[in-house]
């Protein structure tokens, strides 16, 4: 590999240098790991409990028994002795005997033995009392027929990581799509001529200008049009959720055992040493996502509506927001903002540049409350520029206007949201000024 | 190079084979190109980010082809870690005499593996720009002199004011560790700022 | 003799167009004789500029070729006409422009080739960084 993968990207201002295909690669594999655990456990658990719970409470018949022995079974194990009720029975099916140990279908042993004995007190040998078979293998047999739904319980973690897992692979590869579309150079035979290429747009009646569809999110319900958020929270904290419980899955049981090293007066040094940078890792992902939780289920969503889309330069406008929660402010700002966007393929990297070229106020509120069931609501005007640029997206470069809401919240982390806009060419025979 | 109209070290003025790539005293294409000769068509470019790898490739690629050879370019970029799909197809069908990739440490080992064998099966020569030895003979390794940066800047700027002073230019290269392509991009930044 | 090269003009001498307008020119071949010509091609089209990698589109494009029976005298001059789109816009950015222009490509035997390019200004953004931060 030419270079090591990177968790981070290294950026010197608004630029990130890091190669963001070999990001994408790792988030698809990432993801795709998680995935692939929620399924296997899935797998296991619905194959070794679930499945064969059910068909013992659903499926297996039912017939007389006769119990001749009974006994508690024994397991030594690293953390001591446990124990299970083993009832020794004798049953008939189509005209064979069967004779076996058993009780339930999960054969489980439990550190509880006075429970275990409590539960052997009920059965005496010579006692008729009925079981139920399997009728794909009448020699197994169960005495006690019960839905362990606690145990069920176990399905939560590889459904988890299944969602996740599946939801980002998922969204990886949506917008690894989109990206690839937008950003991915042509291969270009050395020397480069400037060869033409054939007519974009079609018969768009703006070419390179995004497509209305891909702005309006839905329609407002206090002006016409409601502006889609440019990522939903949600992506953000279920990655970090995924990092921190995995990371931590991974240090814990380790730290546990280094603690306990030092609990008991035989610290393990080297191991401590060595644990300390992934337990500061994991320490750092938690923080990150207790942050992003707090902003995410603190701030409540923002909702922004604007009186009309698409927006053309030097034309007023009104703007609507409702911001949830509850908060106490120290500010609230909303700008309209302007970005340009560049991408160069760098060698062998994806270098992607932004740079603000237009930045205006449009509203700020300060000190003030959002109580929980009362948002904050605004409306303000808004003006696009006499003269300015269109919303522009060609291949590698973007000009991207959008309204962004800044949030000063007392004692809890700042938060930012965008809102991308539809600027439009001016009609025939405007002109700015 | 053709006068710039805007700013001089756009990238369309300054991306590889946009620039004439500026020959050591004493180098030329042809120099190399007999030395890959020499080494049976075999041959390694070698030096750090933005030193001017793929530009030198430009300038290389005519003087291979004077040379009788007909080269299979492959650019890998973002990651890539394996050759295009049915590689060994496009080869046959280009009827290619060596091959030629930008970008070889983004390959996989296995697939750099499979790349030498497929060239030394076919007979095959194969020149590849690097970031590290490969393996291959040396043919030459780019570095970015301090000189050949101001010339290369002058150049772009064609006679219009300097944005800088040659030891501010050595401090900018210095920081970014000979790498002439984040230092084009610095200058960008700073003839927009100055034009203004 | 003098070297080859394509000078293009405008009809009006205008440079500064609106969305809707008709784009119209000439260009010619000067220092060229007949028979060098293989084929010329004459493209309206947009390109960008500034940090990104160059983008390219075409807005009109045309090509004549001696070798397909079109008949190019480069004494008499060329022309080229074409409505022009709602967008993009001509637009002097800071890392991202727009520049649109008319290129003349002439293709000459051996294996040579000319280029004439003249820009024209489609729409009258501002330019990103003089009026509209604020």
């Amino acid at each position: 590999m030419a270079r090591n993968f990177r968790f981070y990207e290294k950026k010197r201002g608004n630029r990130s240098t890091g190669s963001k295909t070999v990001g994408r690669l790792g988030e698809a594999l990432f993801f795709g790991a998680l995935l692939g655990l929620g399924c296997g456990g899935l797998v296991l658990i619905l194959v070794l409990l679930v499945i064969p719970e059910w068909r013992a409470n659903h499926a297996f018949l039912e017939v007389p028994c006769v119990v001749l022995d009974k006994r508690l079974g024994r397991y030594e194990g690293g953390d001591g002795v446990r124990c299970r009720p083993e009832v020794r029975i004798q049953y008939d099916v189509a005209g064979k005997r069967h004779v076996i140990w058993t009780y339930d279908l999960r054969g489980a042993y439990s550190a509880d033995e006075e429970a275990v004995q409590e539960v052997l007190a009920g059965f005496a040998p010579g006692q008729r009392r009925t079981c139920w078979y399997d009728p794909s293998d009448p020699s197994v047999a169960v005495l006690q027929r019960e839905i362990s739904w606690w145990f069920w319980l176990w399905l939560v973690v590889p459904a988890c990581l299944l969602l996740i897992g599946g939801g980002g692979v998922v969204y990886t590869l949506c917008t690894w799509g989109k990206s690839a579309e937008r950003r991915a150079a042509q291969a270009r035979q050395v020397p480069g001529l400037d060869l033409l290429e054939a007519l974009r747009g079609g018969e768009r009646p703006f070419p390179f200008v995004p497509a209305e569809k891909e702005i309006t999110d839905s329609p407002g319900t206090v002006l016409a049009f409601r502006l889609p958020a440019a990522r939903s929270p949600a992506w953000s904290l279920g990655i970090w959720l995924a990092a921190c419980l995995l990371w931590n899955a991974v240090v814990a049981p380790f730290a546990v055992i280094v603690v306990n090293g030092f609990l008991s007066g035989r610290p393990d040094w080297f191991m401590t040493v060595f644990l300390a940078p992934f337990l500061l890792i994991g320490i750092a992902f938690v923080v990150v996502f207790v942050r992003q939780l707090l902003v995410a289920t603190g701030v409540g969503p923002t909702l922004v509506e604007v009186s009309e889309l698409p927006l053309y330069p030097g034309h007023s406008y009104e703007l609507f927001l409702s911001q949830t929660g509850r908060l106490r402010m120290n500010s609230l700002e909303v700008f309209l903002v302007c970005d340009e966007e560049a991408t160069y393929r760098h060698g062998t990297n994806v270098r992607t540049e932004t740079h603000r070229v237009y930045r205006h106020p449009l509203l700020r509120q300060e000190a003030f409350q959002v109580r929980r069931g009362v948002p904050f609501e605004a409306r303000c005007p808004l003006e696009v520029p006499a003269g300015a640029m269109h919303s522009f997206r060609s291949d590698h470069n973007e000009v991207r206007w959008k309204i962004v809401v800044r949030g000063d919240v007392a004692g809890w982390p700042d938060y930012e949201r965008s809102f991308p806009l539809l600027v439009y060419p001016p009609g025939n025979g405007e002109s700015h000024g | 190079m053709s006068q710039p109209v805007g700013n001089p070290f756009s990238t369309r003025y300054t991306r590889p084979g946009a620039m004439a790539y500026r020959f050591p005293h004493g180098e030329s294409a042809d120099r190399l190109v007999e030395r890959l000769r020499a080494g049976a068509w075999r041959g390694q470019i070698v030096g750090p980010h933005g030193s001017g790898k793929s530009t030198l490739l430009a300038a290389v690629l005519p003087a291979i082809e004077s040379a009788g050879q007909r080269p299979l370019v492959v650019e890998l970029h973002d990651g890539q870690r394996r050759l295009p799909a049915d590689f060994q197809g496009t080869v046959e069908a280009a009827e290619a005499g060596i091959v030629v990739v930008d970008g070889y440490e983004q390959l996989a080992p296995w697939n750099r593996y499979r790349l030498r064998r497929l060239c030394r099966r076919r007979k095959l020569g194969l020149l590849v720009t690097t970031h590290r030895p490969a393996g291959l003979p040396d043919l030459i390794c780019t570095e970015v002199a301090p000189e050949l940066a101001w010339d290369l800047v002058e150049d772009l700027l064609a006679g219009l004011p300097p944005l800088l002073t040659p030891e501010q230019l050595r401090e900018r290269l210095s920081l970014h560790r000979g790498n002439l392509r984040e230092v084009f991009f610095d200058l960008y930044d700073l003839y927009e700022l100055q034009k203004t | 003799m003098k070297e080859p090269f394509v000078r293009i003009s405008f009809d009006g001498n205008g440079r500064t167009y609106r969305p809707g307008d008709t784009l119209s020119g000439q260009y010619r071949l000067e220092s060229i004789a007949p028979d060098e010509i293989r084929s010329v091609e004459v493209s309206i089209l947009w390109y960008s500029e500034g940090k990104g990698e160059e983008d390219m589109a075409v807005h009109q494009f045309r090509r004549l070729s001696a070798e397909e029976g079109d008949r190019i005298d480069p004494r008499q001059p060329g022309r080229f006409s074409t409505v022009l789109p709602n967008s993009p816009l001509s637009y002097r950015g800071v890392i991202v422009k727009v520049r649109w222009c008319v290129r003349v490509r002439v293709f000459l035997t051996r294996g040579r080739e000319v280029k004439g390019e003249l820009e024209f200004r489609l729409g009258d953004v501002r330019p990103a960084r003089l009026a509209l931060s604020s």
